[in-house]
Order: C-alpha cells, then sequence, then structure tokens
C-alpha cells in the first residue's frame, strides 16, 4: 500500500526519458479544472490523518483560487503529469511546490512541496520517485537550495516515501485546538 | 451472512407465492420469528446453554486418576515437551477448535460485544460437534484492538488443533485473519469471510454449469463489499475469473480506482482498495443499475431488504442471467421476483426457498478435513476445494436450477468435503498426517458418526432431557 511510487528505476537522469507511464510537463490554466479535484482528492486524503485538517467548505474555490494565481507565479512550480494510453492527456496526477526564502538560515532558498498526488493506478509503478526529481531540478533552477515537503505529521507513506529517498524531519508543526 | 448457520433448518416450505400473499408473509415471518426468539430463551434458561465438558475416557473411582492426572500425567507432559507434535497424538488437541469472536459484527446484531456473543458461540460449537464431530470451545474475548485480538489469539494457541475466527467487524476481520493465518501453525478460518464466500461459490459453480457458462467467460457483480463479498471476489479471482469483468458495488455504487473514497479506503481498508484497483475494467461508474447492464451474474451480500435489487436491474442483465440474494433475514429480491424478471437460477440465504447459500454446508466439513491432515494452515485451495467438492456433492444428487446445492439434510455430503479438503492438504504438502482419500472419508465417517451417536445416546438416556413443553417451561422445573 503506498501513496507514492516506491519501486520502479524511474528514468536514469533528468535528461533521459521516464521509464514510466507518464508525460510529466508545466501546468497551464487549461489545466485547472482537472487539477482542482486532484488537489481536493489531497486535502481529503490528508483529512483522514488529523482533524484539525478538516477541508473547508469552500476548499474547492480556494484550490481553483490558489492554482490560477501560483500558475503566474515565478516563485510557484505546477507540473501535470498525463496519462498514457487510454489516459492520454488525461491529468492523472500533479505537484505543487513554491520557493521561499528562509531568512535566518542557509540554504538561503528552499523548495518546498505542498501538494503531490497520482491517482491509485498510476501508484507504485516509479511515477512518484520522478515526479520528485523533476520537481526537485525545477526547484533548484528557480534557485532554491534545500527541498522540503509538508504533509501530515500522522501519513506514514508519506513518511516512508520520503524518508526511502534522503529526507529526514528538520522541523515539526505542533497544534492544540483554541 | 452467518445468520443462516444458526436459524433452524427446514425445508418444504417451498412455494411460489404471489407478491400479494408475500406482503401478508412477511407480516407472518416476523410473528414467527418473535415467536422462536422468545421460545430460544425459554429454552436457554431451561438448558443453561447448549454445550458442556463430557470425558471421554472410563473413570472407575478416584485412583483412575492416578494415570489420568498426576503422578502419570507427568510422563505424558514430558513426552509433548520433547516433541510438542506429540500433543495432537496424546491430548484432544487433534480435534478441539476455539471459536473466537469479539463480539464487534454478531449476526445482524451489530456490535453487542463479547458477553452478548457466547450464545451464538455456543451454538456454533454445537453444529460443529453435531455436524462435524468438532470439539468447538465458545471463546468470546474483550479486545479493543486488531493487534490485541492477534496476539490473544496467538497465546491460546496452544490448546487448539485450529481456530475458528466469527462474527468480527469488517474491516477489521481480514487484518485479523492475515496476521493470524502468518503467525499460527494451525488452520485459521474466518466463517463469515470463507464459509460464506466458498457456499457461494459452490453455488456459482453449479449454476454456471447449468447455464452453460465457465468462471473466466462471465461478468459478475457482486454487490456489498462486506466481509463476505470481498472474500468472494479474491477467490473468483483465484479461480481465473477475469478481474476486468468483475465489479464490486456498495453502498457508494461502482467500486473503481478514482471513486472519490478510493484514498480513504488505501487507509482504512487495503483489501477493499486493491480490488478497486484490479477490478472493473472499462471503468464503469455510477450505481448498481450500471453496474448489472449485460451482467451474466450477481452475487448480492448486502442489506436485508427485498428492494434493494429491483426486477429492472435483473431485466438488464445478460440472457439467463443468476441472481444470489444472500442478505438474511430478508434476500435482496424475492425469488419470485427476481425469477419474474428472467432469472435463470436463483439461490438465498434461507432454507424455505430452494438453493440456500449455507456456510454450514462448508465449515464443518473443512474443519473435519483440516484437522484429519494435521493440516499447518487453511490456504485458498483449500477453500476452493472445498467449494468444488460441495458443487460435485450436488451434481451427484441431480443437479437443476432448484437444486444448485445439498441441502443440510444430505448428510453424506460432509465427510465427502472433508475428504476433498485432506487431500487439498496433502496435495498442498501443508499436512501432517498423510492419508488417502478413502482413509480421509472413512475417518470422517467414523468422527462425524460417532458424534451425531453420542447426541442421539445422551438423549436415549436421558442426560439431555427433551424439548419441554410450554407448560414445563411456564412451571420452571428446569432438567
Amino acid at each position: 500500500m503506498s501513496a507514492g511510487a516506491e519501486t520502479g528505476p524511474g528514468a536514469g537522469g533528468p535528461s533521459e526519458a521516464p521509464s514510466v507511464p507518464i508525460h510529466l510537463r508545466a501546468a497551464r490554466a487549461s489545466d485547472v479544472p482537472a487539477l482542482v479535484p486532484l488537489l481536493l482528492r489531497l486535502k481529503r486524503l490528508n483529512e483522514e490523518f488529523d482533524p484539525l485538517l478538516k477541508v473547508r467548505e469552500d476548499a474547492e474555490a480556494q484550490a481553483e483560487t490558489i492554482l490560477r494565481a501560483q500558475l503566474d507565479d515565478p516563485k510557484a512550480v505546477i507540473l501535470a503529469a498525463e496519462g498514457v494510453g487510454a489516459d492520454k492527456d488525461k491529468v492523472v496526477g500533479f505537484v505543487r511546490a513554491l520557493v521561499r526564502e528562509r531568512p535566518f538560515y542557509t540554504p538561503e532558498w528552499e523548495g518546498v512541496i505542498l501538494d503531490i498526488y497520482l491517482l491509485p493506478l498510476y501508484r507504485r509503478r516509479g511515477v512518484g520517485e520522478y515526479l520528485l526529481r523533476e520537481t526537485s531540478a525545477a526547484l533548484k533552477a528557480k534557485g532554491a537550495g534545500v527541498v522540503t515537503a509538508e504533509f501530515p505529521a500522522q501519513n506514514e507513506i508519506a513518511t516512508r516515501f520520503y524518508a526511502k529517498r534522503g529526507f529526514r524531519a528538520i522541523q515539526q508543526l505542533h497544534a492544540r485546538s483554541l | 451472512m452467518a445468520e443462516s448457520t444458526v436459524a433452524p433448518v427446514e425445508n418444504g416450505r417451498v412455494g411460489r407465492r404471489s407478491s400479494r400473499s408475500r406482503r401478508s408473509s412477511a407480516a407472518r415471518e416476523k410473528r414467527k420469528t418473535d415467536a422462536l426468539g422468545r421460545r430460544a430463551v425459554e429454552l436457554s434458561r431451561y438448558y443453561h446453554g447448549k454445550v458442556e465438558t463430557v470425558p471421554k475416557v472410563p473413570v472407575r473411582s478416584l485412583r483412575d486418576f492416578a494415570l489420568w492426572y498426576t503422578p502419570g500425567v507427568a510422563e505424558v507432559s514430558r513426552a509433548i515437551q520433547a516433541d510438542p507434535a506429540l500433543a495432537f497424538d496424546l491430548t484432544g488437541r487433534w480435534n478441539t477448535i476455539a471459536i473466537i469472536t469479539d463480539g464487534s459484527r454478531v449476526l445482524g446484531l451489530g456490535d453487542i460485544g463479547p458477553e452478548a456473543a457466547l450464545p451464538v458461540m455456543e451454538g456454533k460449537a454445537l453444529l460443529f460437534k453435531w455436524l462435524g464431530g468438532v470439539d468447538a470451545v465458545p471463546l468470546p474475548i474483550v479486545t479493543k484492538s486488531a493487534e490485541a485480538f492477534v496476539a490473544t489469539v496467538e497465546s491460546l494457541a496452544p490448546a487448539f488443533g485450529g481456530i475458528n475466527l466469527e462474527d468480527i467487524a469488517s474491516p477489521k476481520c481480514f487484518g485479523i485473519l492475515e496476521s493470524l493465518q502468518a503467525r499460527l501453525p494451525i488452520p485459521v478460518w474466518h466463517d463469515d469471510q470463507l464459509g460464506t464466500a466458498a457456499a457461494t461459490i459452490a453455488g456459482l459453480l453449479n449454476a454456471l454449469e447449468l447455464t452453460g457458462r465457465t468462471v473466466r467467460g462471465v461478468r459478475t457483480v457482486l454487490l456489498g463489499a462486506g466481509a463476505a463479498n470481498l472474500a468472494t471476489a479474491r477467490l473468483l479471482l483465484a479461480l481465473g475469473h477475469d478481474p476486468h469483468h468483475l465489479t464490486l458495488v456498495d453502498q457508494r455504487g461502482i467500486l473503481h480506482a478514482e471513486r472519490n473514497d478510493v484514498d480513504e479506503l488505501m487507509l482504512r481498508n487495503p483489501w477493499k482498495y486493491r480490488l478497486a484497483l484490479r477490478t472493473n475494467g472499462g471503468g464503469r461508474t455510477g450505481d448498481l443499475a450500471s453496474a448489472l447492464a449485460g451482467a451474466d451474474v450477481l452475487l448480492a451480500a448486502s442489506t436485508p431488504d427485498p428492494n434493494t435489487v429491483r426486477p429492472e436491474h435483473v431485466r438488464a442483465m445478460a440472457r439467463s442471467p443468476i441472481v444470489f440474494a444472500l442478505a438474511n433475514p430478508v434476500p435482496e429480491i424475492w425469488p419470485e421476483a427476481a425469477t419474474a424478471a428472467g432469472a435463470a437460477i436463483v439461490a438465498t440465504g434461507r432454507s424455505d426457498f430452494p438453493n440456500q447459500v449455507n456456510n454450514s454446508l462448508i465449515f464443518p466439513a473443512v474443519f473435519r478435513g483440516v484437522l484429519d491432515a494435521r493440516a499447518r494452515a487453511i490456504p485458498d485451495e483449500i477453500v476452493l476445494a472445498a467449494a468444488q467438492e460441495l458443487a460435485r456433492r450436488a451434481q451427484d444428487h441431480g443437479l437443476s436450477a432448484s437444486h444448485l446445492l445439498p441441502t443440510m439434510e444430505e448428510l453424506d455430503v460432509f465427510p465427502h468435503v472433508a475428504a476433498a479438503v485432506g487431500d487439498a492438504a496433502v496435495t498442498l504438502g501443508i499436512a501432517g498426517r498423510r492419508r488417502s482419500h478413502a482413509e480421509f472419508l472413512e475417518r470422517a465417517r467414523a468422527v462425524m458418526g460417532r458424534s451425531a451417536r453420542l447426541v442421539r445416546a445422551l438423549a436415549r438416556a436421558r442426560l439431555t432431557p427433551p424439548l419441554p413443553s410450554a407448560r414445563v417451561l411456564r412451571e420452571g422445573t428446569g432438567p
């Protein structure tokens, strides 16, 4: 069971064609209607891990607004994964990441992966690995010296996915209702 | 589904009733069920339970206990310490199983807890003894989590030759069964999954035979995605059913890889999640009606409501469709309604219609078989061997649209299924005691026969008093 792609070789390098069953490209404004439901699926998955991650009623409208704004934001990286075969031209996954400044630490710029989601049939086939590598490269190209990922603390699948790829927890976000 | 195992077996009320008389008979059935319930409470008070421990060695005087107990027994213990497998020769372990539940999903009653589950487990133990010659210990346990359940059963295992899990809520039951099967060196069975699935598949195999179909060629819809149907789906795939032509439907409609709750399933019910990814080729979406269009087979194990499956659903299926409406106590569609809508073969979970799909046809024989073979496990191959043998037995008694499966009266079926299970254990290389088919059959007949004689002998000797009249019960004189 995995939300990510824990197995499979992926591509040999960023310049090679991926051996995974997707076509990855920068997202466009015309992708927004397809991206919104995927983003909401991810947020609803997060909801399973903690009551403080309960999805807002206006989340759909928020998703659309934020995606449209970030598509024009030079600090954002939004990639769309298209399927192949019967799923050709269908967006089956996406990544949303942002380059932000770390005012007190070095490296000064971090690329934070906010969302990474794949439809179930594309999981466990090396796609997640490929998405992570391509996103890291895009963030680096925008000046990031470190790549981070935000996800619910209880999401053990994500924890394992990143740990296997050399990530470690460097900050924690603890919460209590008021 | 398991409700049928404790329902009294009655035959001969098979009839074609109009829907009007059906409505009045629904009220009659309610009254009848209520009356049975009242009588069951009175009898439970009269007999103070349904099973007890009975010696199997002669006891002439206290002196014999120097053999049955200390000091003689110490040597028996030393022998088992030296070779633990000897427990199966020197104690009753070879024939003793535990019926273990946490009471989290009992019959149609829901999460009633372990104390309230005990009468049901006692009834199951009685069925095990009477039909299978198996000494079954009713054992409801208090546990907070699946992990605690597994650890508890693991610690109980030395007393038993097998474990029958019963009435555990889905999806918790799947993980518990998998963990125990992986950890214990004895057969572990969850009757609500495997017993019901095996009986369903036995009936289905014969229904396919009668309508000129094969498992590999049909399109099947499973309505309900609980313990029974998830096991049935897995076993159908093991039999070679094309996963693309298998569609599961639950309260949220067709189960498919892009359904909105699929990520939740990944976390909470990975068994259902895996089927969501594997089945329903072509990506059908929608409700039961969309799933059934053109389907050959409907296996419903869902809601006890006769309007769950509508006649128009059946009419939308392929030519000569097969409809199993297995909810208890009321099927998802009344058999006459399904037949009127074109169903070629109809089965239910009830004994008062033809073709009762009843797990009681399976579990006593499966345990007889694995115990006689001293099987270390019950893999799916054994479950399928039991289903296939049950199907063959019905064929021997004359297969027809109204005789799809043996009835509970055809007692010779049980040793045959037991022997088929024993054979499968030997073939799979998991039998601790290899026997020929004839030996398995003879042994099963002997053990089952002795058990039935024992029950009759106790009754003849008035050690189990006859069923009391209502007057005796009113006067409150116990046995």
